[in-house]
């Protein structure tokens, strides 16, 4: 190996100097001798093709087929998704899921952008709120929902508790469409507005102070200061924050199903897209459907991802011009 | 009729010969080099978290002291790793768990399973509930799954808020008084005067699924025709729909924060469940130790889980693996299972036993294998179907409409039945 390590570099330019016009072997020649730095990066894109994208491959391959798991595939042609578009839980899930990514999204980047700025003019124990913030994070989806399960529960929960200690009265909240939609949005708010507001304190953070000396010279108030100085340098930061919402909020699957199991709740309200996918593939042993409705879910993230990008971006165009 | 000698002879060789052919066939279409042998030492089984009592799991290696014998209990969702390995052909295990819900599944893939009865599972049958045997067998008679477990299931109740309610609760006094749905809805309703707030009902799908339970049909025939829409499934729907219209219902699915709740402070103080709900009525109101107690199932039992244990087509040794499934689920092991694991036994001669027959202090010293043992032998054999699961999905979702959306109960039934039919034409049944 150190060989050739050493030798093949030397040898490609001798050969790069005898045969001129033949370019690609050297090119290949010069590939291999970066080997070291091509296995260095390698780990990633074994564990990727290995786990991300041959099931991905698989999965548009499985959409085309009947399959029960174990017996032989049966090539269905386009079956799975005609019967996709006539299937009314399908839309009714489309129909969650959008409603709970809305619901969860919009109030997470509002809060997570107030907070940020909180947190940018805070002063003392400044590692501690971030921290805070943050935990949410990194705790186990699992272990929230079935918290949340408690203090949303309807007889005993400490929500409710709450609600009838100022006289309003108790709310079935897991029992109910909109609750169930309403209790999976506040938990995804919980989890994800500590993270997005350090993304965006990360923002802020780049802004030069100067703008804001300028913008206070001008006589600039501190509502003028946020709309016209920091929400458009923050722009590009809240594109990134939206589309990673959009991937992560349209695949919502681990609340729904840890806080209202294999039912989905109420009217199957707490059923999202991913939800009907896994529960088509592994619960149905539909495992063709369950490809096809993954690779719409693919689909319709990917649309709405576009969407927003588009949204967002025309804004800045529109303010740049 | 005296059988000769001779005649005992080739029948024994006869048997012997058919295993040998029928697991080598079963083999055959196994490229595995490891499977064609038949007389590997070295044997496992995959099993998860309480489905086997550890001790008796633990016990094997002495038992065969002529294997290795290696058992790994399987985390997370069981079956989808049993179908992940089965089609991937690889490390498949010598004997395998199949949970309860999931045995119609695999009856679909019967060809994946060796046919217990070639190894001689036809000497043992007779120990073992008929029923259950049923259950783990194919509609052509091959035996599959080997019964581990059952779920026969009652009245679970708290004889103390029954009688603050002034309703029958000694349990002889609520047999005779709640024999049937309607009476047992009557006293529901009585209940509910006496003690606002108070439920007979944890939610209405628990009463549909156990009166579906109690009859000999489901939701397809053998024929994969749907009989969803029959007379034994609206019947069972009405019931449920009933028990939502006399408000007895609680409205909550029980596992959760509510029902638990509710089990502690006696506003549920009832619950139809398999016998495997004692323990979690247990672990989760202890603090009403000594005030439950269990009577028979309004209108009959039903049978909710129960797993069985099965043989892979790749298995090293097939005649060893059933000699270890029949030793491991012998009576006196089903009886160790109770005792360590909660495992209701499937073979009745268990239900003498000392660890069955002896009084239970959280049930108020009642021997509750009394209501149990005759509930577990009266259980209805009904053919389920591999897409079972599937058809049901729609009435327990529409009956959840009816239960918590005020949704008219016939319109539901509509809607159900032409959802499930829905459902069923796309995996063929019609």
């Amino acid at each position: 190996m150190t060989l050739s390590r050493t030798a093949a570099p030397a040898a490609a330019h001798k050969t790069r100097i005898r045969i001129g016009p033949r370019r690609a072997p050297g090119r290949r020649r010069r590939v291999l001798a970066h080997w070291p730095q091509y296995l260095a990066i390698s780990p990633f894109y074994v564990l990727f093709a290995v786990f991300g994208l041959a099931p991905l491959l698989f999965s548009f391959y499985l959409a085309f087929q009947r399959w029960d798991g174990i017996g032989e595939m049966r090539f269905a042609g386009l079956d799975n998704f005609e019967y996709l578009i006539s299937d009314d839980i399908f839309w009714l899930s489309l129909w969650n899921t959008l409603l709970i990514w809305v619901m969860s999204t919009v109030p997470t980047l509002t809060l997570a952008l107030v907070l940020a700025v909180l947190l940018h003019s805070v002063k003392r124990f400044k590692a501690f709120y971030r921290m805070a913030f943050f935990i949410p994070n990194i705790t186990s989806t699992v272990a929230i929902s079935i918290f949340f399960g408690a203090l949303f529960a309807t007889n005993y929960g400490l929500v409710n508790a709450g609600l009838e200690a100022v006289g309003l009265p108790e709310v079935s909240w897991l029992q109910n469409a909109w609750g169930i939609k309403i209790v999976i949005a506040v938990l995804t708010v919980w989890q994800w507005t500590g993270y997005n507001a350090i993304i965006y304190l990360a923002g802020l953070q780049t802004i030069p102070s100067d703008l804001y000396e300028q913008a206070r010279i001008d006589g600039a108030n501190a509502v003028q200061i946020f709309r016209h100085v920091t929400l458009p340098l923050l722009r590009p930061i809240i594109l990134f924050t939206v589309v990673l919402s959009t991937v992560g909020g349209l695949q919502t699957f681990t609340e729904p199903k840890v806080l209202l199991g294999d039912t989905a709740g109420t009217g199957q309200s707490g059923l999202t897209m991913v939800f009907y996918f896994y529960r088509s593939a592994f619960s149905h042993n539909d495992y063709g459907y369950g490809a096809a409705i993954a690779v719409v879910v693919l689909l319709v993230v990917a649309l709405f991802t576009i969407l927003n990008w588009a949204l967002v971006q025309r804004g800045q165009n529109e303010r740049s011009r | 009729m005296t059988i000769s000698r001779r005649r005992l002879l080739q029948a024994g060789l006869f048997t012997a010969a058919s295993a040998a052919v029928g697991a080598s066939a079963a083999c055959g279409g196994d490229d595995d080099s490891g499977s064609t042998g038949g007389d590997s030492k070295d044997l496992s089984l995959w099993y998860w978290s309480g489905g086997l009592s550890d001790k008796v799991v633990a016990d094997v290696s002495t038992q065969f002291s002529d294997i290795t014998f290696k058992a790994t209990q399987v985390g997370g969702s069981f079956k989808d790793k049993l179908v992940t390995t089965i089609t991937s052909r690889q490390f498949m295990p010598d004997i395998t768990g199949i949970k309860g819900e999931d045995i119609a599944y695999f009856m679909g893939q019967a060809g994946q399973f060796l046919d217990l009865n070639e190894l001689g599972a036809a000497d043992v049958k007779s120990q073992y509930l008929e029923w259950k045997w049923q259950q783990g067998s194919t509609p052509d008679g091959k035996l599959i799954g080997f019964p581990i477990d059952i779920g026969p299931t009652a009245l679970f109740y708290r004889a103390d808020i029954f009688s603050k309610a002034g309703l029958p609760s000694e349990v002889a006094d609520v047999t005779a008084a709640m024999s049937t749905w309607e009476t047992f809805f009557d006293n529901g309703v009585k209940l509910k005067k006496a003690l606002p707030g108070t439920f007979m009902v944890g939610e209405a799908v628990e009463v549909f699924d156990m009166a579906v339970g109690q009859t000999t049909k489901r939701y397809a025939d053998k024929d994969k025709k749907f009989i969803g829409d029959q007379e034994h499934i609206r019947k069972a729907w009405d019931l449920a729909a009933k028990a939502v219209q006399l408000g007895i219902s609680f409205k909550v699915a029980s596992g959760g924060q509510d029902a638990n709740a509710a089990w502690n402070q006696g506003t549920l103080p009832a619950k139809l469940g398999a016998a495997w709900v004692a323990g979690d009525i247990k672990s989760a109101a202890a603090k009403t130790s000594g005030n439950w107690r269990v009577a028979p199932m309004p209108s009959g039992p039903a049978n909710q889980g129960g797993s069985f244990l099965a043989i892979p087509k790749s298995s090293g040794n097939p005649k060893k693996a059933f000699e270890i499934i029949t030793w491991l689920l012998n009576a006196d092991n089903q009886a160790r299972g109770y005792t360590d694991a909660g495992l209701f036994p499937a073979a009745p001669a268990a239900y003498k036993m000392s660890a069955l027959t002896s009084p239970d202090e959280f049930f108020g010293g009642q021997v509750t294998i009394d209501v149990l043992g005759p509930a577990a032998e009266k259980i209805p054999v009904a053919y389920e179907s591999e897409h079972d699961s599937v058809l049901r999905e729609p009435f327990a979702a529409e009956l959840s409409n009816v239960e918590t959306k005020g949704k008219d109960p016939e319109a539901a039934w509509n809607d159900a039945v032409s959802a499930a039919k829905k459902a069923g034409e796309r995996v063929g049944v019609s």
